[in-house]
């Protein structure tokens, strides 16, 4: 994974990207293991059960986006490539030990108030039956969408009450949410590399951040849901963070926020 | 409030299969587990969203972070958030002990629904730091100036490094239970070759019991395990034979308890549900069994003559003599094999004349039992006895054995007994009868 970063920051700079998204299908099959599933539900909240977390499949489909988004048939850099949106659906609960086939592919490309948007979309199937669909949104500023096409971001409820959970998030957290995620983007080990992107300090995860708030509603939601999350501000590390949750027809609304009310995350949780 | 008692009903249970310790579970908590187990009782019983009388269940084995570890499951699990839930703590006797307090409470129309149960895992145990230290970071987390803080750190040694490991003893004689019980073992002459014999039986009780599917509904998979894993279906006494003793080897030859007529560590969670038979009609949930009534003794196995797990052999008269039942009015029994001598011992007391007289104060003993009726689906030797969880896998296995028989001789309500052996010299038993 960390090679594949490298690589993609040389094509950064080098001339003769693609102009336009790649067809490029990628696959994978994989059954989870209980060592995997029981250090990402440590790091994210999660009981070791039976049961995947909804989240968790997106973490099997990572390494594929990545794999895609490095490649230079890819139209964007994937350094300083920021996710802005993911929303999941699971059509039903996910077994551990069921065999998953995975495939993730690129579509709608289009423009953004600050750039171009591209959605990275995961397919979750077993014995040919969707399972779950991933749809992660990311952001590359100021680069151009091929057409003026504006793209769709979720429009999620702002949630506005009293706290449900304060969490103190340790400055450790996206070391660890990388060893479970293999999502090793240098913005989340440390303050260095964080600043050489242009942040203060390391940031949170944004998956983590989504997989931790939904953990913190366990017992309470559909197995067949539609979890979808805008990402806010981000979550620098170390923090105090406060979940905000508040039921909804059919589900949750949910935010994340810092104790000075600036918002870093908001949710919603619906049966699908 | 009823002006009279009324008998809480058994409806059910749900446990995962257990594991050996360090195996399949490893990386699962108390808390892990009792959920599940808890989510796969609601499940089965379609008690989402529903608000029950209460949850009752511990752990023996318990990280301090646990100390409202049932309260914890049932707000991760899928009953209503207004479900109470507290923890007891009696160890190999909590589950039963738990199932008797609810039983209690729907006896007195407190509550009119409860689950009882408890979780242990020898795998991910409390590891605590070594005493010295911990004595030496509460003074620094109290100290009030950077230079006492500094005076306290000048008092840390590398020896307090070595952690407090929690360990199989009993804290007064520092014996390990089956230390304890290779000395009751000894008193009694139990021979090696009648707990091995028990020890293959229980194997073969069990598998059998899979096999015709008695345990469909009582189990639900977990990590990939469908059937406890300490289950050797093909277990004889020969086999059995080959092993070398390991507690009691202070008695040389006549040494007799190995790892085969021992019970393993093992990793597990069980849950028996309760509730008033209206509170089931309503829920149309058929009722197995009546919890009749309960008894737990303790014995002074430190200073006086008695053996760690002898108690149930004092509970079990007690409770006979105020239900008006002999030993022989049962259809089923249920004794905890903790180990194979413990059960053999427990018989051998309640036969024996002398006993009866100087130590009961009965002027007959209660006689034997039809070895044919006990543990007839397996027992701890075989299924393994993840400590809490025992009593909670016990009160649904028997509920649904003595609601399949439905009457025993004269078309009485078929019967069963329940005792549990536990640390600290205590025992727990207990009566159902089929509903």
């Amino acid at each position: 994974m960390i090679a594949l970063y490298a690589k993609a920051a040389v094509g950064a700079v080098l001339p003769g990207r693609a102009r336009s998204l790649p067809g490029t299908v990628l696959e994978r099959s994989v059954t989870p293991e209980v060592g995997h599933l029981a250090d990402y539900g440590r790091v994210c909240g999660f009981p070791l059960a039976d049961a995947l977390p909804l989240t968790f499949p997106h973490v099997l489909a990572f390494p594929l986006q990545v794999e895609l988004m490095a490649a230079r048939s890819f139209p964007l850099p994937l350094p300083g490539l920021v996710h802005v949106a993911n929303r999941i659906t699971a059509h039903r609960a996910i077994g551990l030990g069921e065999r998953l086939d995975v495939r993730v592919r690129a579509e709608r490309f289009a423009a953004h108030p600050r750039g171009a948007q591209v959605d990275l979309v995961a397919e979750v199937s077993v014995d040919g039956t969707r399972v779950w669909d991933g749809r992660s949104t990311y952001l590359a500023r100021g680069a151009q969408a091929p057409t003026g096409l504006a793209g769709e971001l979720p429009d999620l409820p702002e949630v506005d009450g009293p706290a449900a959970a304060v969490w103190r998030v340790p400055a450790d957290t996206g070391r660890r949410y990388a060893a479970v995620s293999g999502d090793v983007n240098p913005i989340h080990l440390n303050p260095v590399t964080a600043k050489a992107f242009g942040f203060p300090r390391a940031i949170a995860h944004g998956m983590w951040t989504a997989a931790r708030a939904l953990a913190a509603l366990q017992g309470r939601v559909p197995e067949a849901a539609t979890y979808e999350v805008g990402f806010r501000k981000p979550l620098l590390l170390p923090s105090t963070a406060e979940l905000v949750t508040e039921q909804a027809k059919e589900g949750w609304d949910l935010a994340v926020r810092n104790r000075k009310g600036a918002v870093h995350l908001t949710g919603t949780v619906r049966r699908a | 409030m009823p002006s009279t008692p009324r008998r809480a009903a058994v409806i059910g249970g749900n446990r995962i299969p257990f594991a050996r310790a360090n195996g399949r579970y490893a990386r699962a908590s108390n808390l892990d587990m009792l959920t599940t187990t808890l989510d796969g009782l609601v499940a089965r019983y379609g008690l989402a969203g529903e608000r029950l009388g209460e949850v009752v269940a511990g752990a023996v084995l318990k990280h301090s972070r646990d100390f409202n570890l049932t309260r914890e499951a049932v707000l991760g699990s899928r009953l209503a958030p207004s479900t109470p839930a507290y923890d007891v703590q009696q160890a190999c006797g909590t589950g039963l002990e738990a199932a008797i307090l609810v039983a209690n409470k729907i006896a007195l129309g407190q509550i009119e629904s409860g689950v009882a149960g408890g979780v242990d895992t020898a795998s991910d145990a409390p590891i605590a730091v070594n005493e010295d230290l911990r004595k030496v970071l509460v003074a620094i987390n109290g100290a009030r100036t950077v230079q006492q803080r500094v005076k306290l750190l000048a008092k840390l040694r590398p020896g307090q490094i070595v952690p407090d490991i929690p360990r199989n003893s009993e804290p007064r004689t520092g014996l390990s239970m089956g230390e304890h019980a290779a000395i009751t073992a000894k008193e009694w002459g139990v021979s090696r070759e009648a707990q091995d014999e028990l020890a293959a039986v229980s194997h073969r009780n069990l598998a059998a019991a899979y096999e015709r599917g008695f345990l469909d509904d009582l189990v639900t998979p977990y990590l990939g395990l469908t059937r406890d894993d300490n289950l050797r279906p093909d277990s004889s006494v020969e086999k059995l034979a080959t092993l070398r003793p390991v507690f009691g080897t202070q008695f040389g030859d006549d040494a007799t308890m190995t790892a085969g007529n021992s019970t393993p560590l093992t990793d597990g969670a069980a849950l028996a549900l309760l509730g008033s038979d209206e509170w089931a009609a309503a829920h149309k949930l058929p009722v197995l069994a009546h919890l009749v009534d309960a008894e737990t003794a303790a014995v002074d196995y430190v200073h006086g003559r008695d053996g760690l797990l002898t108690a149930p052999v004092y509970a079990v008269p007690r409770l006979l003599e105020r239900s008006g039942l002999t030993l022989q009015d049962f259809d089923f029994y249920e004794i905890h094999e903790a180990f194979a001598s413990t059960v053999l011992a427990t018989l051998k007391a309640w036969e024996d004349v002398e006993f009866a007289k100087d130590r009961l104060g009965l002027d007959a003993p209660l006689g034997s039992i039809d070895r044919s009726r006990l543990n007839v689906t397996g027992s701890s030797l075989a299924a393994g006895h993840p400590f809490a969880a025992t009593g909670g896998r016990i009160v649904a296995t028997l509920a649904k054995l003595v609601h399949e028989k439905g009457t025993g001789e004269g078309g009485r309500k078929a019967r069963g007994l329940i005792s549990i052996c536990a640390a600290g010299g205590q025992g727990v038993v207990a009566i159902l009868e089929a509903a």
